[in-house]
């Protein structure tokens, strides 16, 4: 099994013509991580999969991968392998022969690559279609050849283009787990692109928001949730509530509501405040920003209100109850709950953070 | 609040279309005159009359009486199932009994003959839609059994009369004719009577050599079991392809050259279809006018042009390399003129599949690690091949069909197409015509199917998730270059060949005398002009109906659910398989005498135009109704509109471009067809192709050229204007538009 490699990418800058699709990117990818490109469609997030892959030239900048520059290198000389948002199996060749592929390339002896070829399919679950061809199988289970080819390669670096996007929601879920448990299992350093945010909260060990060509935040999952560093990381992730207020003296004032809360990177003054749907506590009276209930959405687990307050709309994501339920036009009181809070400064303009 | 019909007075006026066409056929059966006089379209026989008719014969007062029930039933308050059922049989019943009627007679049909048949057709139509008996529009019902006449009498019988004269000779069935056409030398002869040596035995060794060594390599290879297989697919080819080349006769040359073609074509067109997408030289933005070649190439043209340069006194075997040599005319210098003719034809076919081909397949195979030519072997060959073998059967068949180019370059040897051509016009021979037109039509028809069943539908181009913006891999360097060489070459050959057919045009004698003259292009007054005028006028005339009618069945066959559709679509793309000289002696076979006398008229001229284009009009509707989105027309139905306005008003501005596309197309392969009107044309019905001909077997080469080269311009002119109109109409479609 692959012993996990750093990558690393310095100043990466991709031109098209005039456009820009990524700008002067750094990324350290620590060996056996599995990071995440994480942003809306034409962030960049691809370009710089396919930088690392090979498969584009960048305009500016170096690519390093355990320690080696591979930035001149073409893609079928990095020991790098990737899984594509279409799967990109081979439809004249069986389910053995594409995993086979990339072993034949290197005319091994026919012994080892049908050993090696079987363990792959082993590995995802699939040994018994190894004499169907592509057109023959479900959705899912094409995903997992692919995967098994790019497997079988015992590469250095993983690449997942979207992998998941053609698949539909509850088979999306059960793919996903695999992939992390198998990733995790081989301890294979890999670079995920995806542009659902739960996804990539699921899977990585790191997320990294790009927005324009630029990277917007790096961190954790948790980190990246509670804490986003610009208005385009806590919009894009999950949903936000961003309300103008005013932090001084050890408390947030938001519309003649004051609550007690520290922040120490933030200085005093004006701010805005973030404050996540399920961290809107509502109540008939007491303290609290005062609100009008626009709307509410019976959702299942949850129901969805969205209030008019003095600060702006405001959108609550409570756990259903059945003895408690408001109607549009009633008036209510808005808490947060601490832990969910945020400030991001006032103009909360999309910075850059490494 | 709007009141929905429920009015309780008789919903006759609910059936307007109904009650009029049976009042118009009534009409027209009663007071038409049925006959005419001879081949003149416009003189009738006065006493052809329907009602003159019912006096001496029991069939017209059926007809008459039809006509009025079904009048009748349309007008009757009843139920509109009965009357639908009433409406059916009426309008059935009429039309089989005119049908009988008119053949009972014999003498050519007249305006009420017509009129009978077409009206009471549309009265049984709009009666099977009344009746429930087919769930369809009734305008549409009537207009399947129309296009069922139309493709019944203009296609299927005029190739059933060839099949049927090669073996009902004088009165009889006798397959004598048939048998001693077929194993005539002339025909196939596999043994050369002048040679010692046994040539047959030689095929059949090399392919049993071959057999071995494909086998053999097979099995080295792993393949086992299927070894034998491939083996012995390979030694009945080895051997068949070698008996052909030692062989003689007009099979032999015919098939040998489409197999030679083919390959060559397909070959040359999936290299310039690489270049063309994958190249990164600036040769590739000359491709353009490769496509569009053999659109505005009209037949002789390569012929002339060949004969120009390399024949006895061409320009480049005698002026350049003093040779005096005949070896360019017979099947060489015919295999040369087919692959420039059809190379653009396989580019077509290819560059789209080229174009298809998923990228992110490529981009998989190198990350697996596979070097340029290794992923070419092992991705890109696989992935193209069923278009490979899709472009080589189409050639194939272009090639067996083709008359033009053996007729001037053929030096005299024999080719299917040419031998049906000869065997009328030289021997007088009807049935060794049909014959040779019954082989040709098996092969072509053979390879149509194959290529339909065995490629038709198979695609490998995307199989597997949604294809991503992937960028294609360009080509290898080295390729990138010797293709764009050969390219380069190619143009210049082409230049070259279409260049000496200008400048014959302006030459005094080509060969002998190089001085610039306008004489030619002045002898072309007043017989080439008028010549000209009239292929113009009447490519016109059948452009339209080959449009509306290619439409028209395009939409049925693909839209609409109707008993006996599959059978509509096949005889109707069965005029794209036939080869020109067949149905063209089809059609002097079918028309020549009794009821449906047409022949020595410009209608059957205008006919064979218009079901000869037709399998290129519904192969341009259908891609345009592919695009249109049905829910489109579900909605116009919702909105109470009739099929006629759905496809007035909703579907036919949708396909502007295509139609136009298709009208256009229509009229450039009417000006340049031959093979099939060649039968057809008489000394006052003549054509600039046929002319162009005549001026060549004259010894006029000169005039030949200088009409061939007013005919490319006014083509070139004509697919100009149809792009830039294009350009106006839908920028987008304008590049898909040729070809």
């Amino acid at each position: 099994m692959a012993e996990g490699v750093p990558v690393r990418l310095e100043g990466i800058t991709k031109r098209f013509g005039a456009v820009v699709a990524v700008d002067r990117v750094d990324l350290e990818v620590p060996p056996g991580h599995l990071v995440t490109l994480l942003g809306p469609s034409g962030c960049g997030k691809t370009t710089t999969l396919r930088i690392v892959a090979g498969l584009e030239r960048p305009t500016a900048g170096r690519v390093w991968i355990a320690g080696e520059d591979v930035t001149d290198l073409p893609a079928a000389r990095r020991g790098v392998t990737m899984v594509f948002q279409s799967y990109a199996l081979f439809p004249h060749l069986t389910v053995f022969e594409n995993v086979a592929y990339g072993l034949r390339v290197q005319r091994l002896p026919a012994a080892e690559v049908r050993r090696r070829t079987l363990e792959a399919l082993e590995l995802v679950g699939l040994p018994e279609t190894a004499g169907r061809y592509p057109a023959q199988l479900s959705g899912g289970q094409q995903q997992r050849v692919a995967l098994a080819r790019a497997l079988v390669m015992q590469p250095r670096v993983l690449l997942f283009d979207e992998p998941l996007s053609n698949l539909d929601a509850k088979l999306r879920r059960r793919v996903r787990a695999e992939i992390r448990m198998l990733q995790r299992r081989l301890g294979i350093t890999s670079l995920y692109v995806t542009h659902d945010q739960s996804e990539a909260l699921a899977l990585s060990d790191v997320v990294v928001v790009m927005n324009q060509g630029r990277v917007e935040q790096v961190g954790a999952p948790e980190e990246v949730y509670r804490r986003p560093q610009t208005r385009f990381v806590a919009d894009f992730i999950g949903e936000a509530n961003l309300l103008p207020a005013e932090y001084r003296d050890g408390a947030v004032e938001v519309a003649g509501y004051r609550f007690p809360f520290v922040q120490e990177d933030v200085r005093e003054g004006p701010v805005t405040l973030m404050v996540r749907p399920e961290a809107v506590v509502l109540a008939q009276d007491g303290a609290g920003l005062a609100g009008v209930v626009r709307s509410a959405f019976f959702m299942g687990m949850t129901t969805e209100y969205l209030l008019e307050t003095p600060a702006g709309e405001v959108l609550a994501t409570r756990p259903y109850r059945s003895d408690w339920r408001l109607a549009p036009g009633q008036e209510v009181r808005l808490r947060f709950e601490e832990a969910a809070v945020y400030l991001l400064p006032a103009d909360a303009a999309a910075e850059r953070s490494g | 609040m709007a009141r929905a019909l429920a009015v309780p007075f008789p919903r006759w006026s609910a059936q307007p279309a109904a009650s009029g066409w049976a009042a118009a056929t009534l009409a027209a059966a009663a007071a038409l005159p049925w006959s005419r006089a001879g081949r003149d379209l416009g003189t009738w026989l006065g006493d052809s009359t329907g009602l003159r008719m019912a006096q001496d014969s029991p069939l017209a007062v059926v007809v008459l009486v039809l006509g009025a029930v079904a009048l009748l039933a349309s007008l009757w308050p009843g139920p509109e199932r009965a009357r639908g059922t009433v409406l059916s049989a009426a309008g059935a019943g009429g039309f089989l009994a005119s049908c009988v009627l008119v053949a009972l007679r014999g003498t050519p049909l007249g305006p009420g003959a017509v009129a009978a048949l077409l009206g009471f057709l549309t009265v049984a139509g709009l009666g099977f839609s009344l009746s429930g008996r087919w769930f369809v529009d009734p305008s549409l019902s009537a207009a399947v059994l129309w296009m069922g006449t139309f493709v019944t009498v203009f296609i299927l019988l005029p190739l059933a009369s060839v099949v049927v004269a090669s073996v009902w000779v004088q009165g009889r069935f006798t397959t004598e004719v048939l048998w001693r056409t077929l194993t005539s030398s002339a025909f196939l002869a596999l043994d050369h009577p002048g040679t010692p040596d046994p040539e047959p035995v030689w095929a059949l060794a090399a392919g049993l050599g071959a057999g071995v060594v494909a086998g053999l390599v097979s099995w080295a290879r792993g393949r086992g079991a299927s070894a034998v297989r491939h083996g012995a697919a390979v030694g009945l080819g080895a051997a068949g392809l070698a008996a052909l080349y030692l062989g003689f006769g007009a099979f032999r040359n015919s098939v040998l050259l489409a197999v030679v073609v083919g390959g060559v074509s397909t070959a040359l067109g999936f290299l310039f279809a690489l270049l063309s997408e994958r190249s990164q030289l600036p040769t590739r933005r000359l491709m353009g006018p490769l496509s569009v070649l053999p659109l505005i190439t009209p037949p002789f043209v390569l012929g002339i042009a060949m004969l120009y340069l390399f024949g006895r006194r061409g320009f480049v075997t005698y002026r350049l390399l003093g040779l005096s040599t005949d070896v360019f005319f017979g099947p060489l210098g015919v295999a040369i003129a087919q692959v420039l003719a059809y190379t653009p034809i396989a580019y077509l076919v290819l560059v789209g599949v080229v174009r298809a081909m998923d990228a992110s397949l490529e981009e998989a195979a190198q990350t697996l690690g596979a070097p340029p030519a290794y992923l070419l072997r092992t991705v890109t060959w696989p992935l193209a091949r069923p278009g490979l073998a899709n472009a080589f059967l189409l050639v194939a068949i272009e090639s067996l069909a083709d008359f033009a180019n053996p007729i001037v370059v053929g030096g005299g040897k024999p080719f299917l197409a040419t031998e049906v051509f000869f065997a009328i016009v030289g021997r007088y021979n009807p049935h060794e015509a049909a014959t040779y037109g019954v082989v040709l039509l098996a092969l072509t028809l053979t390879v149509f199917t194959l290529q339909q069943r065995w490629v038709g539908g198979v695609s490998y181009v995307t199989v597997t998730g949604r294809p991503t913006g992937a960028r294609p891999q360009p080509l290898p360097r080295w390729l990138d270059w010797t293709a764009s060489g050969v390219f380069v070459l190619w143009m210049l050959v082409v230049v070259l060949l279409y260049g000496s057919v200008f400048v014959g045009a302006v030459t005094r004698l080509w060969g002998f005398d190089y001085t610039f003259t306008l004489r030619h292009l002045q002898d072309l007054h007043p017989q080439g002009w008028h010549v000209l005028r009239t292929t113009v006028r009447l490519s016109a005339y059948a452009a339209v109906p080959s449009v509306v009618v290619g439409f028209l069945i395009g939409y049925l066959v693909n839209r609409v659910a109707f008993p006996g559709r599959r059978v509509l679509e096949f005889s109707s793309m069965l005029s794209f398989a036939t080869p020109g000289t067949v149905m063209g002696i089809g059609y002097v076979l079918a028309f020549n005498q009794g009821p449906l006398l047409l022949t020595g008229t410009e209608l059957v001229i205008v006919l064979a135009f218009v079901f000869r284009n037709m399998p290129v009009a519904i192969r341009a509707a259908v891609a345009a109704l592919e695009q249109i989105d049905r829910s489109l027309e579900e909605a116009s139905t919702v909105l109470r509109a009739g099929a006629t306005t759905t496809l007035l008003r909703v579907v036919a501005p949708l396909s502007r471009s295509a139609l136009l596309s298709g009208l256009v197309f229509s009229f450039v392969r009417a000006m340049t067809a031959v093979s099939q009107v060649i039968f057809l044309i008489t000394p006052q019905h003549n054509l600039a192709t046929t002319q162009i001909l005549s001026y060549l077997e004259y010894g006029s080469q000169g005039r030949g050229a200088a009409l061939a080269s007013v005919l490319t311009l006014l083509l070139v002119a004509v697919v100009l204007g149809l792009q830039a109109l294009h350009r106006r109409l839908d920028p987008r479609a304008a590049q898909l538009a040729v070809g």
